[in-house]
């Protein structure tokens, strides 16, 4: 009896839950802008609340977030923004637009020319003349790189974009680090090659076996997970004293008007380099674990502080370690002690193939990346809105708080006018609790790097140098006044130079297709080196497994990639010609 | 003994009249026939209408252009396929793994379910359940995080061997191609056995307890029942599923192998999800013809499995699917 | 003769209790390590969730944290937008998607497991196709906006409704039930339905519980239809599509290249620490594993159900 209660209660939800399905089959109205509760602006208009969609990972912000809600106040728009979830961003682009829902901004990341195709995204042309804020991001010459081919504009890279001049601190990309306490013990030594760079290293880890804790020492890994084995890939690159340009070299021994593309896989330094990496791996000095170690082993193994030296690029490890490297920790005596007060924060050393030669593994200017950026779908109910709002988040007084935050609470500013922050308030920005529900970056928004509008601040505080001085630990501090360094792009000593105008290549191979013959050949090459390279580092065989990969890598045609990275860097050559660049002499 | 209870349990599932579609039998099924017909409907909007979408297969399909503008390519998204060596190397991957896995997957459950169908005490007998079937709610990731703590040069099975002597210096287990299959097929065995398991628990407590009470006063030991009333019992519910996995040897997998594999084991690891996630799916081709291609490729091979099988299950007078 | 029988079957009786004895004790001992080996991933993550996150990034943790925090747990259930209203549609779904789903595959196995159904193959067949057909991602999408199931929350229930795999476990069950039972109730007057729902679905408990849970585990597990289709209505969201947001997943890690070399900003930098993954994965543990003594009862009490008799 109570079985058959049950399953006729079973089907009679069941028919219940069918006839609430055919009701609600109308079409409910909850278009996404501007049907959040009214709220008012400071003079008295209602706020608009937006939705963003950033096909990048990214946390969401909690709801009544302070920042978020200043900035309504003064804007009239609240953008809730959502990211990449298990999806890559393709997908998540493709999907949205088969869903028929889009958000009313958008930054499509690798999927922003599909929603361009499908000519689901507002042109910006009309409203740059209507908000210099937007206008004035780029040159018209930088704007005209971001035009489709149907001539409009209809997305704006955010990132790294000085306002006056850049006046980065840090050096954000790819190096050979090294722990500060190496550098110290050796008495600062001026490294230039892999082989004095190993040795030191070597040296360094035959006297210091083990931390304080007992953790034995790995005198330098490499990761070499999915795309991020450019860490093992591409020194060969820098060793011969290139920029990066991701995928190849430029040449220009025969003048800047006369560019040629090299591959850098075959190189004489190529074979070098890993030539050397095989004869350390024989010899222990490279972790076993290298080629088979997942990106969070090797966070791991960096925040032990075990880790004497890699090659990475800055962003991709130091933002990681730096809580575990200032959080205290009980060595085998029973005292504490801190790995950054201990000398094991990183320094970038600018090794090139030869002594004394210039290398620029350090680029001073900033690097147009045209390929995706911030836009306005033509879902958006207000575009107008929508731009005036991207407009004034460049205002100085709303762009210091998304980046500084409120004054009295997140810095403070001294009689000169200079900003700065205690401790605990830069502690506080690097909690993300306190950013869910304090901070509002709106990081996928335009924004500025390089010099405030104040002439006296930084735009953004990690390039603040009183700010970027103070946050040093001590050992770091020591090293570089000893190599006589105010900030890591000195230390590394790049030779400076004003990018090339085809400058950076990457951000045409990075959205290289394979519908072409050099875009296959660009694929097969890649995996190709992904077996290959850690292969012949832990080979017993060098030469023949060496000459075995480049017969390999020979037949995925490489030359197919070559002519079509010659031909983009011809076409960019032109389109800086036609603004009147001319090679300097 | 035990062959009168396999045949008349044989007979009871191969003998039945096949009914003849005659108005009177009709009439006395209108019902049924009735109830199915709206599973139809439900099936075809659900799980058919979509199937249109392999028409672009044929095409160089935008989304832009949509598929009455996109080009046509007939089979030329094919032809590439099956021209590209890699290809034909992740079939090869996944259709080993998903065959091992399979393989192993149904004789460890069943095992796992007739042992712990033996123990009497109740309480042991449920902790033990409760705890097998936990590790299939950890996502791959965390299994591939201790699986990878596990195999690295400081991990503890090098740990093990090298105490034991057996290894001289650590070994590098997930660079090494030729394990790469065994440690796919154990990473799954650790994490759904429990759960694979909870199918053939519930279909054991479908055995009639006559039959087990008939072999004890026959003289049969445990093993016995196990081989001859148990293992009998589970064997419908065995062979459904094994049919019904036998179309599933092409999904093999993705997270577990993405996870797992790295550049030294790629010949081994990529399979057909990971390649068109690779080649097709990539943001910047996004070409959903390949993928649709690859796509109706797998489920052929799957129909085609699933209906031999179903063959030769109908000749040897088993459970069948259709 | 009737001596020697006896004294056999008394050697044979010893002969098997010694037997017994052994499989008892080597049976033990298998399950009991088998259970260590698959409890050990649980307890690791369970201690990961409970460890103080800068410290766990270092690894080496096994059994017990090593610094102990309920920082994670905090950041979880209480600090993440929309996990409350998640968690309503998701135990919504799971309840209401459960029932109707249940009820709904027990229906067409009972059709299918009768013996003498006109179409048996043929709807076998229909269904069997679904399960390795499938449109894609993208025709289903725009298939269930055409349906108007996109920003609605019947999406979650009613196309997933029928599964042939769960159907094709309930109908073998099914089929094992003997006919007689039908016959007889037949013989009474008993039309179908009759038979269904009193003479069927009560032998079928240890089937139907199966089958709820695995059923309420995928709707308790589903993160990625909400974010097909809701990803824009907050009002839709599912407890664990709240908490993928915060665990880096594997195609976030996949990520897009030309995304990182120009992360010059540090906000795009998020790395989820491992300890909000373990404490998030626990959070979804615990509930299931509450729920599943209530299920168990039903299929590992094994052999007293008596209901089966010819």
């Amino acid at each position: 009896m109570k079985t058959k209660k049950i399953v006729s209660l079973i089907l009679a939800s069941m028919l219940a839950v069918s006839s609430f399905a055919a009701c609600s089959t109308k079409p409910t109205d909850t278009q996404s802008s501007g049907t959040g509760e009214p709220a008012q602006t400071g003079d008295g208009k209602e706020i608009v609340d937006f939705t963003m969609f950033a096909a990048m990972a990214g946390k969401e912000k909690n709801e009544g977030n302070d920042i978020m809600e200043l900035i309504a106040e003064k804007t009239g728009v609240r953008v809730k923004e959502t990211w990449l979830t298990g999806q890559d961003a393709g997908e998540a682009i493709g999907s949205i637009i088969a869903s028929g829902k889009l958000p009313d901004l958008i930054d499509g990341g690798d999927g922003s020319v599909t929603l361009y195709q499908n000519g689901l995204l507002v042109a910006w042309d009309d409203y740059l003349e209507k908000y210099p804020n937007l206008k004035e991001m780029y040159t018209d010459e930088e704007w005209d790189k971001f035009r489709m081919d149907d001539g409009h504009i209809y997305w704006a890279n955010v990132f790294g974009n000085s306002y006056d001049h850049n006046t980065a601190t840090g050096h954000n990309g790819e190096a050979f680090w090294i722990q500060v306490r190496v550098l110290e013990w050796a008495n600062y030594p001026k490294i230039q090659t892999l082989d004095e760079y190993f040795k030191l290293l070597e040296d360094y880890a035959a006297a210091n076996p083990e931390l304080p804790d007992g953790t034995p020492v790995i005198p330098y890994t490499c990761l070499c997970e999915d795309w991020k084995y450019y860490c093992l890939e591409n020194a060969p690159m820098f060793l011969d004293g290139y920029p990066n340009d991701g995928c190849c070299i430029v040449n220009i021994d025969a003048g800047m008007d006369n560019p040629k593309v090299v591959d850098y896989n075959t190189t004489d330094t190529a074979k070098m380099y890993f030539k050397k990496l095989n004869e350390e791996y024989a010899k222990g000095a490279i972790d076993p674990d290298f080629a088979t170690q997942t990106y969070d082993e090797y966070i791991a193994k960096l925040s032990t502080g075990r880790v004497l030296g890699l090659c990475d690029q800055y962003w991709d490890f130091a933002y990681n370690i730096m809580g575990p490297f200032a959080s205290p920790l009980e060595a085998t005596d029973g005292t504490t002690f801190r790995l950054d007060e201990l000398g094991c924060d990183y320094v970038p050393l600018g090794l090139t193939a030869k002594p004394g030669m210039s290398q620029q593994w350090h680029s001073y200017d900033d690097e147009l990346n045209q390929s995706s950026g911030c836009a306005v779908t033509t879902s958006c109910k207000d575009p107008d809105l929508a731009f005036a709002f991207l407009s004034a988040l460049l205002d100085q007084d709303i762009h210091d708080l998304r980046f500084w935050g409120i004054e009295g609470v997140d810095y403070l500013v001294d009689d000169q006018g200079l900003y700065y922050r205690t401790e605990e308030m830069r502690e506080n920005w690097k909690s993300d609790s306190y950013k869910a529900k304090h901070t509002c970056e709106y990081s996928y928004c335009p924004q500025w790097m390089g010099m405030s509008k104040d002439g006296i601040n930084r735009m953004q505080p990690s390039e603040q140098p009183s700010e970027f001085y103070e946050g040093l630990a001590e050992p770091l501090k020591k090293c570089f006044a000893a190599y006589g360094a105010q900030t890591y792009s000195e230390f590394l000593g790049s030779e400076i130079v004003v990018n090339a105008p085809w400058y950076p290549l990457w951000s045409w191979s990075n959205n290289i297709s394979s519908d072409t013959p050099g875009g296959i050949a660009w694929k097969r090459m890649g995996e190709v080196k992904h077996l290959w390279l850690p292969t012949v580092v832990m080979s017993s065989d060098f030469e023949s497994d060496w000459a075995s990969y480049q017969a390999a890598y020979a037949e995925c045609d490489p030359q197919a990639f070559l002519d079509e990275a010659q031909a983009e860097v011809n076409k960019r050559l032109e389109t800086a010609k036609s603004y009147g660049w001319t090679a300097p002499v | 003994m035990e062959n009168s209870i396999v045949k008349s349990k044989r007979v009871k599932e191969v003998d039945i009249n096949k009914p003849k579609l005659t108005a009177k039998e009709f009439k006395r099924q209108w019902i049924l026939v009735a109830i199915s017909a709206v599973y139809v409907i439900y099936g075809i909007i659900f799980y058919y209408l979509p199937l249109a979408g392999w028409i672009i297969a044929f095409q160089n399909f935008v989304f832009a252009k949509g598929i009455g503008g996109s080009k046509w390519v007939g089979i030329d998204k094919f032809k590439f396929l099956f021209s590209d060596k890699t290809f034909l190397m992740v079939i090869r991957n996944t259709f080993v793994m998903g065959v091992l896995n399979l393989f192993f997957s149904t004789i460890v459950a069943i095992a796992f379910a007739i042992l712990l169908n033996e123990v009497r005490n109740k309480y042991f007998k449920k902790s033990i359940q409760t705890i097998s079937y936990m590790p299939h709610f950890l996502s791959w990731i965390i299994v591939v995080a201790i699986v990878h703590d596990a195999l690295t040069s400081t991990g503890i099975i090098n740990d093990i061997l090298l105490r034991l002597g057996i290894l001289k210096a650590p070994y590098a287990f997930l660079g090494d191609p030729k394990l790469f299959w065994g440690i796919v097929t154990l990473s799954h065995l650790w994490k759904e056995t429990g759960w694979n398991a909870i199918i053939y628990l519930a279909a054991i407590t479908s055995i009639d307890p006559c039959l087990y009470e008939s072999a004890s006063i026959d003289g049969a030991g445990r093993f016995q029942k196990m081989r001859y009333v148990t293992l009998p019992g589970l064997r419908p519910t065995i062979m459904i599923l094994l049919l019904m996995n036998m179309g599933n040897v092409l999904n093999a997998g993705f997270e577990l192998q993405y996870l797992l594999g790295n550049g030294l084991v790629q010949n081994v690891s990529r399979t057909i999800d990971i390649y068109i996630l690779d080649w097709a799916l990539d943001a910047r081709n996004m070409d959903y013809s390949l993928g649709t291609a690859a796509g109706i490729f797998k489920t052929v091979v799957s129909m085609t499995f699933i209906v031999v099988s179903n063959y030769i299950a109908k000749k040897k007078g088993d459970e069948r699917l259709f | 003769m009737a001596d020697v029988v006896s004294f056999d079957k008394i050697k044979h009786k010893k002969k098997m209790a010694t037997e017994d004895i052994v499989f008892t004790v080597l049976n033990t001992t298998f399950l009991v390590l088998f259970a260590v080996v698959t409890l050990y991933p649980v307890l690791n993550t369970l201690a990961y969730s409970f460890n103080e996150g800068n410290d766990a990034v270092r690894g080496g943790i096994y059994l017990l944290p090593r610094k102990w925090s309920l920082r994670s747990y905090h950041e979880i259930l209480f600090e993440r937008p929309g996990i409350r209203v998640g968690a309503k549609v998701t135990v919504a779904r799971t309840i209401l998607g459960t029932l109707t789903s249940l009820a709904a595959n027990a229906l067409l196995s009972f059709i299918l497991s009768r013996k003498k159904f006109l179409f048996k193959s043929g709807l076998s067949l229909f269904w069997i196709i679904t399960m390795y057909a499938s449109g894609g991602m993208i025709p289903v999408l725009v298939l269930f906006r055409y349906l108007h199931l996109t920003s609605s929350f019947w999406v979650y229930i009613i196309p997933g409704m029928v599964s042939a795999f769960n159907v094709m476990v309930m109908r073998t069950y099914m089929a094992g039930i003997p006919d007689s039972l039908e016959e007889a109730a037949q013989l009474e007057g008993a039309g179908y339905m009759r038979v269904f729902i009193s003479i069927i679905s009560p032998l079928c408990k240890p089937v139907y519980a199966t089958i709820a849970l695995f059923v309420a585990v995928y709707h308790w597990n589903s993160w990625f239809d909400a974010m097909l289709y809701n990803r824009f209505d907050p009002q839709y969201t599912t407890l664990q599509y709240e908490l993928m947001k915060l665990l880096d997943s594997v195609s976030a890690t996949t990520g897009t290249s030309s995304g990182a070399q120009m992360t010059q900003s540090a906000a795009a930098n998020t790395i989820t620490p491992i300890t909000v993954r373990a404490a998030a994965t626990i959070a979804t543990m615990a509930p299931i594993i509450a729920l599943y003594p209530f299920l168990q009862r039903y299929f590992v009490t094994g052999l007293t159900i008596g209901g089966v008799k010819e």
